[in-house]
């Protein structure tokens, strides 16, 4: 289980945290929360779907690392192998969210938080988060700007969703797909663009679209799938190696 | 005078009227339209500002949920207006001894029931769940008020079917917003004061108080038990059935919770006491509770201390003492026809009877379906669907109230003269007494044969039945597939525990449910 806490230099001034790639440090996930203004890299890398929160029913765009729960084809040997890694894997162990208010009319400004139940946290390893005096290490000011554009980022990206919604752009999608040794893998509960209805769309729908900056985005999701070809190649060979180890 | 039907009238503003005038509107264009051609079909609904509506009938079937999509409310809209809550069967206590666990009704048949009768294998179980609990999820998924999906699910969809509990004056109000707003229903707030009629019978119009007089090509009465139309101007006879389910007064409560967030039950409770039974409808915002009674067996007070001691005992001393009540009363019984030359009666105006498996709005979305699917273009065309309307909605409130005295007469209960005459076979309609002879040899399954106007289905025979303790005789004779069905069954029971154990961890509460559904509503796919 997770532990957040709002991050204070007071309280914890000695904490370091260990940024490197790991299974045992929680990238071994199949799919990841993503957002439109990185999509042009994560369409580079990985197939981009839509799934709903479990929370609120509210869809979100994922970016898909793997054919099974708990499956991340792109960890190798402790090691991201493609060229891009995705924010929101990098952005562990932090999270920026606002504090609940006891005031619902009062918006409260984004918090940095830490998860101290992370593996990642740690006193003697990795970068260190404040320096002695209690400021705030480069290491920190970077994560926070970056946390920062994340959160921008999710807010854009829940934006995109309503609009996506609004147009009836998303449809159910079921993917089949067999690898090579014959095993067929169905992923269910993912929603893609719905492309006929976009064909179909009128110009002033494209238009608002393309204003609000939804329409790259949505042309990235669509291109992403052909990543598929790729998770399958890459599950394809895992399975190879794991026969040939036997 | 004209022959084709282009004008509609409704008479009647509460759920019938306007749902009826909803389910036709969602079928015609209302208004003109860029078609030169077509002609659209004028809807009226006069409501009569000094009748108010009876206000019960807060239990749907699963039916409600198409019916509502048809004709175009969100289930995030219909939530949120009407109080709604998920409604997924009815849990009987007290049918059958006076004290008795009782057993539920869920809306799910039993696993696998096409392929095989698990009521034989559970009968022969030797350490047995109820009947509901062996052969399906739904009875375990609603003792733990449970909701029947999730956020994620989108509107109307389920894991578990399910039908609602609504407030019947907030769901009218919300039908008559979308007639007026969406659908281009003409909506006319007077007292109908008159009726002029052509030479042949039909009406031709409805004189009015403060409006002026209202022609229409054919007339549909849901103008509630008044029945105005066909009953007081028609004289179409009532064909009474207190014989057969004695039930003829209810009183009604609506009590709050004791605390807001009490949980919210997933099925009506109904629970018999010495002369009926009493229902309790949880909505999130508050319960109905009402007790039914026979007035040949029971008088007011005693009806009204049932009820009060019910809601002492299961909300609190206090909510029973200061209850406000509300009395009904009522024939058991329908009209000898429903369709009569041009005028159409939906709703109470066509019958009523007591809401032991909540009958009622089912059969006015029965029956305005048939009107809106089949309506006539020309008038020489309406008598053969007076002929077919009426055959079939007689063969459903015959079958209705054969079903509901089902659920009368295995009782064994000996505390009242109601539930012994109940049984007597002097009340009992001779084709239910063949069933149950017939029974007593083969339990009910698929394999009867089913009417395609039956509105229970073989599987709700099942679960009264067994609910209620009977065992058809075992058959003697030895089966060559025996032990492969018996396999078989094992099998479904086992899944059916570990599909159970799923939903149970799935699923979320009724409250949070609803309480999500206020703030982020359903998706649309």
């Amino acid at each position: 289980m997770s532990n957040y806490t709002i991050l204070r230099p007071d309280h914890h001034q000695n904490l370091c945290v260990d940024m490197s790639r790991s299974a045992a440090l929680g990238d071994e996930v199949s799919q990841v929360l993503t957002y439109p203004l990185e999509f042009r890299d994560i369409q580079s890398c990985y197939p981009i779907f839509f799934t709903k929160d479990s929370e609120t029913g509210a869809f979100m765009p994922v970016a898909l690392l793997g054919l099974n729960t708990g499956q991340n084809l792109f960890m190798i040997n402790d090691a991201w192998d493609a060229h891009y890694i995705p924010k929101l894997i990098e952005r562990n162990p932090f999270l920026i969210a606002r504090p609940a208010n006891a005031n619902p009319n009062q918006t409260s400004q984004p918090k940095l938080s830490i998860d101290l139940d992370s593996p990642r946290v740690t006193e003697d390893r990795g970068e260190a988060l404040f320096d002695s005096a209690g400021a705030p290490t480069d290491f920190l000011e970077n994560i926070i700007a970056m946390m920062q554009r994340i959160h921008q980022g999710l807010e854009h990206g829940a934006q995109l969703s309503q609009a996506l919604v609004a147009h009836e752009l998303l449809e159910p999608m079921t993917v089949n797909l067999t690898l090579a040794d014959g095993e067929s893998k169905v992923l269910e509960g993912f929603y893609a663009i719905a492309e006929e209805t976009l064909f179909n769309l009128s110009g002033e729908a494209l238009q608002t679209l393309n204003q609000a900056g939804f329409l790259q985005p949505i042309y990235m999701a669509i291109a992403s799938f052909s990543r598929l070809n790729d998770l399958m190649a890459r599950s394809n060979s895992a399975k190879q190696q794991r026969a040939e180890s036997l | 005078m004209t022959d084709s039907i282009n004008q509609i009238v409704i008479v009647g503003g509460g759920s019938a009227g306007w749902l009826t005038a909803a389910i036709i509107a969602a079928e015609y264009e209302t208004q003109p339209t860029a078609d030169p051609v077509g002609i659209p079909l004028a809807i009226t609904l006069i409501e009569s500002p000094s009748i108010s509506t009876i206000g019960v009938g807060e239990g749907t079937w699963p039916s409600m949920r198409t019916t509502l999509q048809k004709i175009g409310i969100t289930e995030t809209e219909f939530i949120s207006r009407c109080d709604a809550s998920f409604k997924q069967g009815t849990a009987f206590r007290n049918w059958h001894h006076s004290d008795d666990s009782g057993y539920v009704h869920p809306f799910t048949p039993p696993l696998g029931y096409e392929e095989l009768d698990l009521a034989g294998h559970w009968l022969s179980h030797p350490h047995r769940p109820p009947f509901a609990e062996a052969v399906g999820t739904q009875a375990a998924v609603s003792k733990s008020h449970l909701a029947p999906k999730q956020i994620t699910t989108p509107e109307y969809a389920f894991n578990v079917n399910y039908g609602y509990h609504l407030n019947a004056g907030k769901f009218a109000q919300l039908l008559q917003e979308h007639c007026v707003q969406r659908l281009g229903v003409h909506h006319v707030r007077a007292n109908v004061i008159g009726i002029t009629s052509h030479e042949n019978g039909d009406i031709k119009a409805l004189q009015t108080d403060t409006a002026n007089s209202i022609p229409g090509d054919l007339f549909i009465d849901c103008s509630g038990m008044n029945s105005l139309l066909l009953g007081t101007h028609y004289n179409i006879p009532f064909h009474n059935v207190d014989h057969i389910l004695f039930n003829n007064s209810a009183i009604a409560a609506q009590i709050d919770y004791q605390n807001p967030t009490d949980p919210i039950e997933s099925c009506t409770l109904s629970t018999a006491h010495s002369a009926g039974w009493i229902w309790d409808i949880g909505l999130p915002t508050r319960r109905g509770i009402g007790c039914v009674y026979s007035d040949q067996f029971m008088n007011r007070d005693q009806a009204a201390a049932k009820l009060k001691s019910y809601i002492a005992s299961t909300v609190s001393p206090d909510a029973g003492n200061s209850a406000a009540l509300r009395e009904i009363r009522f024939n058991p019984g329908y009209r000898q026809k429903f369709w009569h030359r041009n005028c159409v009666a939906v709703g109470m105006a066509a019958g009523f009877i007591e809401p032991l498996e909540a009958s009622a709005l089912v059969m006015v979305e029965l029956s305005a379906n048939m009107i809106a699917t089949q309506l006539p273009a020309d008038r020489s065309a309406m008598q053969r669907l007076e002929q077919q309307f009426n055959a079939k909605f007689e063969y459903r409130w015959h079958h209705i109230i054969e079903f509901l005295k089902l659920h009368y007469v295995l009782n064994e209960r000996s505390d009242s003269d109601y539930w012994v005459q109940n049984r007597a076979a002097s009340s009992i309609p001779d084709g239910l007494q063949t069933a149950l002879k017939n029974w007593q040899h083969r339990g009910p399954w698929h394999h009867e044969t089913q009417h395609a106007d039956d509105l229970f289905p073989s599987a709700s025979y099942q679960y009264v039945l067994y609910g209620m303790g009977f065992a058809p005789q075992p058959d003697p004779r030895l089966k060559r597939r025996a032990k492969d069905q018996a396999h078989r069954a094992m099998a479904l029971f086992k899944e059916n525990e570990e599909m159970t154990r799923q939903l149970l961890a799935a699923l979320p509460d009724n409250r949070s449910l609803i309480d999500k559904v206020g703030l982020h509503g359903f998706p649309k796919i």
